[in-house]
């Protein structure tokens, strides 16, 4: 695991002060932070959907501005906190990023609800008709029809219940193991944060004030910031 | 017989604002300045407008409706870009769009005589052309903005996807040409049943048989309704794509939108 997939150099933007780090392959991490952190913001930088005001980020050992935005987006997928689905049925959203290159394979659909353990019959089930869990699942089935490398996750989780979430979670788990994804995932929830994560990122006024094993972070914190947040 | 409105009757229309003017201080509204100054204002502008009207009449065709139709565009293009104030140039999209959709409707109501190239009849045709389509621009703006920012998240996902702007605002744009067609299909659909036109109306009080009158009023319904869509459709095609940066990024504060528009 020594490959950086990602690497920052003196990121900087309205938020977030000169970052510097790098992402290896395959890892799983949690950025984790108070309100105002920046891990959004810092989140959005990874596909492009901002860009930082200085500074450089690399995506395997290239710029990533070098690359061609649509590409970059596709192989760095992106999971928001609301499922966002287009209006249609399950499959007009499975479809939606394959299609729009031309690359949708309808053979592909039955096994992305297998992803994201959903039955087959959903497949022409209007998307307003799902539960909250069940949209956000097809939403995550949506993003892996790209066949990302990397999965960006924006607290996919916090607006669902604790059970949902918890199901969510496994889907997740499984997933990146058997794609051998990069997982990059903000998240407020510590215990989440454990479950899932290997290494952690605690940002904080536009900073990453400790950057380590998840489990040593949340035991032996060792600024006074982290401290104070585990407590609160 | 021949309408007539006389001075004196037409005093008695007071009756008509002190109705309104009756309801707002009765409930406290606060209306009752805005009353009273809006029937005087309108009044004012009516009569001075009938006036310059009767003054443009007498001119020469190619002076007077040149005249006319170029104040009138330049006058709705600055009361449309109000409400898209914070969208780079929203005034020369708006501008370009009415001088092509009044060129359009006018060129084809001369090449198939539907009327005269005299400033009677084509400077309040071309008005109702233009204030129309101001209204449906000024709806379309508004109607984008807010589809802009309730499906930011949508918007998101798409790009996130791989989506360009314009197959991300694939949906923003149905729904705003949706938007901006349907009150006039419905609009269409009820002609002359629910209410008879405006057009029409003052035609038949003129003393012009009701055929006549309808024939008129279908020439300028439907020209309506065409222009109304195309004006929709072209301020749409036309702006979407400033909610975006070079880069293919959302703008979502207007200060974004001032400042790094594509």
């Amino acid at each position: 695991m020594t490959q950086a997939i990602f690497s920052f150099k003196g990121v900087t933007d309205d938020i977030l002060n000169h970052l510097s780090f790098n992402i290896y392959k395959n890892e799983k991490v949690m950025l984790f932070g108070p309100s105002g952190a920046g891990k959004s913001s810092l989140l959005f930088l990874f596909n492009r959907l901002r860009d930082p005001k200085e500074g450089k980020i690399e995506f395997k050992d290239r710029p990533i501005t070098e690359y061609d935005i649509s590409n970059l987006r596709r192989k760095v997928g992106l999971l928001l906190q609301s499922p966002n689905l287009f209006p249609g049925t399950v499959l007009d959203n499975l479809k939606y990023g394959p299609s729009l290159c031309g690359e949708w394979n309808p053979a592909d659909a039955k096994k992305l609800l297998e992803y994201v353990q959903l039955p087959e019959s959903y497949l022409n089930r209007k998307v307003d008709q799902l539960s909250g869990g069940e949209q956000q699942r097809v939403s995550l089935g949506r993003t892996l029809a790209n066949s990302p490398e990397v999965l960006l996750l924006d607290e996919p989780t916090s607006a669902l219940d604790y059970r949902t979430a918890e199901e969510i979670e496994e889907v997740l788990e499984e997933l990146v193991d058997v794609h051998q994804l990069t997982m990059v995932m903000v998240t407020h929830d510590l215990r989440q944060a454990k479950r899932l994560g290997e290494r952690g990122l605690f940002l904080m006024d536009g900073e990453i004030k400790e950057d380590d094993q998840i489990k040593t972070m949340l035991t032996e914190p060792k600024t006074e910031e982290l401290k104070d947040f585990i407590q609160d | 017989m021949e309408p007539e409105v006389s001075n004196q009757s037409l005093l008695f229309l007071i009756v008509f604002v002190l109705v309104p003017l009756t309801l707002s201080y009765y409930y406290q509204l606060g209306m009752n300045k805005d009353i009273v100054w809006s029937a005087i204002r309108g009044t004012v502008q009516l009569f001075v407008v009938g006036y310059i009207l009767t003054f443009l009449f007498d001119l020469n065709p190619f002076i007077g409706i040149p005249l006319m139709v170029s104040i009138m565009i330049v006058i709705a293009t600055l009361h449309a870009r109000n409400k898209g104030k914070e969208l780079p140039n929203v005034f020369a999209v708006i501008l370009l769009g009415l001088i092509t959709v009044e060129g359009s409707v006018l060129a084809l109501w001369l090449a198939f005589d539907m009327i005269e190239f005299r400033p009677s009849e084509v400077i309040p045709m071309s008005g109702m052309i233009i204030g129309n389509s101001m209204v449906a621009m000024g709806l379309a703006l508004e109607r984008m903005k807010s589809e802009f920012t309730e499906n930011s998240g949508r918007l998101m996902a798409a790009l996130s996807l791989g989506a360009k702007p314009n197959q991300a605002s694939h949906l923003i744009i149905t729904k705003t040409l949706n938007a901006a067609l349907i009150p006039n299909v419905d609009r269409l659909k009820t002609i002359g049943l629910v209410q008879l036109p405006g057009m029409m109306t003052g035609l038949i009080l003129g003393g012009v048989e009701p055929v006549m009158a309808i024939k008129y009023q279908l020439v300028i319904s439907l020209s309506i309704f065409s222009s109304v869509s195309l004006s929709a459709m072209f301020i749409t095609m036309a702006m979407y794509r400033y909610f975006f940066n070079k880069n293919d990024q959302l703008l979502e504060s207007e200060e974004e939108l001032r400042t790094q528009s594509k």
